[in-house]
């Protein structure tokens, strides 16, 4: 315990700026000297993908060489370099102080993505991890919305995610891509990526207006209502999409044109973040955690519960819809049996994993659950079991989830740390 | 102390300039991947593919390796899990391809895995067969895929063909799933065959169910009004005995007939006496068989304790046109790209392979051409060879 104090200690001067260059210097290592020399005199076969855990579990012989592959290009380049640079990066880091702190959050962020395109440009299936690793979040972040800031139980966030998904696929495919049922497509596919985003909102604004078959007769009551309603919207979603032969029907729709690159989706995911911690940080936001702790209560101090409420259920839905309309294009293939309830237990078990009402850990959520459930793939059936284990502790000990009622704070996080005043 | 760091790290340095020629002596190993439902909704169905290719790799193995031009190679599986999603088996076939280089993929086998995993082999330009899939979009312009079985819209011809000469009846009634895309598909396709073989009116019940229903009375009851002679339900084995108990006891006599779905060693187990005397169409009939396809059966038997069902016995035959596609092609180069064409070009002109399914020529789009089985459930709850029937 003591050298784990000592070790935060002696940590706890190095800004995000020092630990995201720490990152960039293992993510080179990896990227020039990978698969060439370390993974080759460790007798790895390859450079191992998510930290070797994949090919832990599957060749426990090659444990030792997985490991030493993460302290060689991770662990050691990491701290080191965080440590050793963090009399230049913490200068740097107070000079940005300075700046506006939008100003200094992209900045950040353009950091960020950098680090993660080399990361994930070393392998396709990184990319592909990442790629639905951010539209869980998308989907977590949108859900905490509901289940989290406005205290309902919602279940038919799958029903949004299949509304935008259909809705955003039948626009670029009837638009943008020569497609079986649609035929030839109306517009230059050349303009597609930049009408990518219109058809994505129109996905979105449709799962917002499916949203209002849920709100309208839901909102008079309280409870489990809406969570038996929000449910069988989720399953008439399903057995419409089934039904409609135009699109597929049970078959399913594919050939969607690859409009969703990685730097598209991190836009969108930043975007999302952004949008709804605004939301909820709001006056709107701020009406809406008191309708959840005494709704009587705060009707009489002026607040337009009903409104208020269909207001952020709608905004939780139309975020659904877009992250359902980049799923779609990620794929490339929908069918109406992915938004089933598998998804939705999916989908909660990432939020309250994570932790309500915090937008933090609705990303901690996505992220834990998305790489776990890869990181465990060899195990098949176990996996099954650890998961839902893990989920099970977590409710037991930490009741609201991992980290909750935690609001962003960019201020805080991207500061200097001079080692006084932490 | 410090120095002999120091040292060391000098002479890793030095190591590392000079040695680049090394490293592309790593050995070269053939790696085929197996995209299968492990878990989820089908289990057996990846049990079977994956037993399958066990066996395979236990003969290449007694061999001493996969021999191409002149030259043994060592063979790997690399079996992956996609949980029966659609976004796994993407994920599964992206990992393969990208991370373990595999030099050709057998599954998923599925169609609503096979159809978005289809796209991804032929987006990183690599084969890919799936043993099962039926779907026609699973191989639609895509040169890369590949499939063991034969489609559905030759499926349902054969079953409406073998009604009309096997009883000559007239009037027939379908019972499917309508949110499954499989049974729905084939439903069509064979009520489209059935009308116009004997008229506009002749199917006279097509009702439909959702997944995971298990009362199916007023379907039934109206199918046993309606006055049909026999009844076409291309269902899973999950669903099959439920469905043939059911109309039994509203009082069904007639025939019930299935398609290749039936074809696993669950259904009989599940259905009992209820389904004796049942016929099906399939891609091969393991009671009385013969040859190759009985060696295949009793070693399967002695090995897992069951007998293989149909995916086992398509997947063995995909493995095994991977296998001679590999040989083909001539050479293997080490660099997988380059390999994965060649192997790809040797297998699109494989004629007359001789299966243990039936004989298989690829047509323009990576289908097979060859003949399907009709299978009746014996007295003994086996599966035999009834009739066959070519296109």
């Amino acid at each position: 315990m003591e050298i784990a104090r000592k070790f935060k200690s002696a940590f706890s001067t190095v800004p995000m700026l020092g630990w995201m260059l720490g990152i960039l210097t293992g993510v080179l290592i990896e990227f020039y000297w990978g698969y060439d020399y370390i993974s080759y005199y460790l007798g790895l076969p390859k450079i191992p993908v998510l930290f070797g855990t994949l090919i832990m579990l599957k060749e426990p012989m090659m444990i030792p060489g997985a490991l030493g592959y993460d302290l060689a290009v991770y662990v050691v380049p990491v701290f080191l370099v965080a440590k050793l640079t963090s009399g230049l990066t913490n200068p740097l880091a107070a000079l940005l102080e300075k700046l506006p702190l939008a100003l200094s959050v992209l900045i950040h962020l353009v950091l960020f993505y950098g680090i993660l395109h080399l990361w994930a440009g070393i392998n396709d299936y990184r990319v592909l991890v990442i790629k639905l690793t951010m539209i869980s979040i998308i989907l977590t972040v949108s859900i905490n919305v509901i289940n989290g800031y406005q205290g309902e139980f919602s279940c038919s966030h799958p029903g949004f995610m299949a509304l935008g998904a259909y809705v955003s696929s039948i626009i670029t495919l009837v638009l943008f891509a020569n497609d079986k049922i649609f035929g030839a497509p109306l517009l230059p596919p050349e303009y597609g990526p930049w009408f990518f985003p219109l058809a994505l909102v129109a996905g979105g604004a449709a799962a917002a207006l499916g949203s209002l078959a849920v709100a309208i007769p839901s909102f008079r009551t309280r409870g489990d209502y809406l969570a038996i309603i929000s449910l069988a919207f989720m399953f008439i979603v399903k057995s419409a999409v089934e039904n409609l032969h135009i699109i597929g029907g049970a078959r399913g729709m594919g050939g969607q044109p690859d409009f969703a690159p990685l730097h598209v989706i991190f836009i969108w995911t930043i975007l999302c973040i952004w949008i709804i911690h605004n939301f909820v940080t709001s006056i709107m936001g701020k009406a809406l955690n008191t309708v959840r702790d005494d709704e009587a209560a705060s009707e009489s101090m002026t607040i337009k519960t009903r409104k208020t409420k269909m207001t952020a259920f709608m905004f939780g839905a139309f975020w659904a819809g877009v992250g359902g309309g980049l799923f779609a294009h990620v794929l490339a293939y929908i069918n109406p049996g992915m938004f089933s309830i598998n998804r939705l237990a999916e989908i909660l078990a990432m939020v309250y994993f994570g932790g309500l009402n915090s937008i933090v850990g609705s990303i901690v959520g996505a992220v834990s659950i998305n790489v776990l459930g890869e990181a465990l793939r060899p195990l098949e059936l176990f996996k099954w079991i650890i998961i839902p284990l893990i989920l099970i502790f977590v409710m037991i000990f930490r009741p609201y989830g991992l980290i909750s009622f935690t609001e962003l704070n960019m201020k805080k996080l991207l500061r200097a740390k001079t080692g006084k005043g932490v | 102390m410090r120095k002999i760091a120091l040292f060391l790290i000098a002479v890793l340095a030095l190591a590392m300039v000079f040695t680049p020629a090394a490293f592309s002596a790593r050995k070269t190993i053939i790696k085929i991947g197996i995209n299968a439902p492990l878990t989820g909704d089908i289990p057996k169905v990846g049990e079977g593919s994956k037993y399958a290719a066990m066996l395979w790799l236990e003969d290449v193995e007694k061999a001493g390796g996969l021999e191409v031009g002149g030259k043994k190679y060592q063979v790997e599986l690399v079996i992956e899990d996609n949980e029966s999603k659609a976004e796994s088996a993407v994920k599964a076939n992206t990992k393969m391809i990208t991370q373990d280089d595999v030099l050709a993929i057998i599954g998923p086998q599925s169609s609503k895995q096979a159809v978005p995993a289809g796209e991804v082999a032929n987006k990183y330009k690599t084969v890919m067969i799936s043993p099962w899939s039926t779907n026609p979009n699973t191989t639609m312009d895509r040169p890369y895929v590949f499939r063991g079985c034969f489609l559905d819209p030759f499926q349902g011809p054969v079953v409406a063909n073998f009604i009309t000469e096997e009883f000559g009846f007239t009037k027939a009634a379908v019972l499917y799933d309508v949110a499954s895309d499989y049974p729905k598909g084939l439903a069509e396709v064979f009520k489209a065959a059935w009308e116009k073989k004997h008229g506009p009116d002749s199917i006279v019940a097509y009702e439909s169910f959702t997944t995971k229903d298990t009362d199916f009375s007023s379907q039934l009851t109206k199918i046993v009004k309606s006055g049909a002679q026999v009844l076409f339900t291309p269902q899973y084995y999950n669903e099959v005995p439920l469905i043939v108990s059911q109309a039994k006891d509203l009082g069904w006599t007639g025939p019930i007939v299935g398609s290749d779905s039936w074809g696993s060693a669950e259904t009989v187990e599940l259905c009992g006496k209820n389904c004796y005397g049942l016929f099906f169409s399939s891609h091969y009939a393991a009671a009385g068989a013969k040859g190759a396809t009985k060696a295949f059966i009793d070693r399967y038997e002695k090995s897992y304790g069951y007998i293989p069902d149909d995916v086992a016995a398509l997947t063995w035959d995909a493995l095994k046109l991977a296998e001679q596609a590999i040989q083909d092609a001539g050479k293997i180069s080490g660099r997988v790209n380059k390999d994965r064409a060649a192997v790809r070009d040797a297998l699109a002109k494989i004629k007359n392979f001789a299966g243990i399914t039936g004989n298989m020529t690829f047509t323009e789009e990576g289908d097979p051409i060859k003949c399907a089985v009709i299978v009746r459930i014996n007295d003994k709850g086996e599966y035999e060879f009834y009739k066959s029937s070519c296109p």
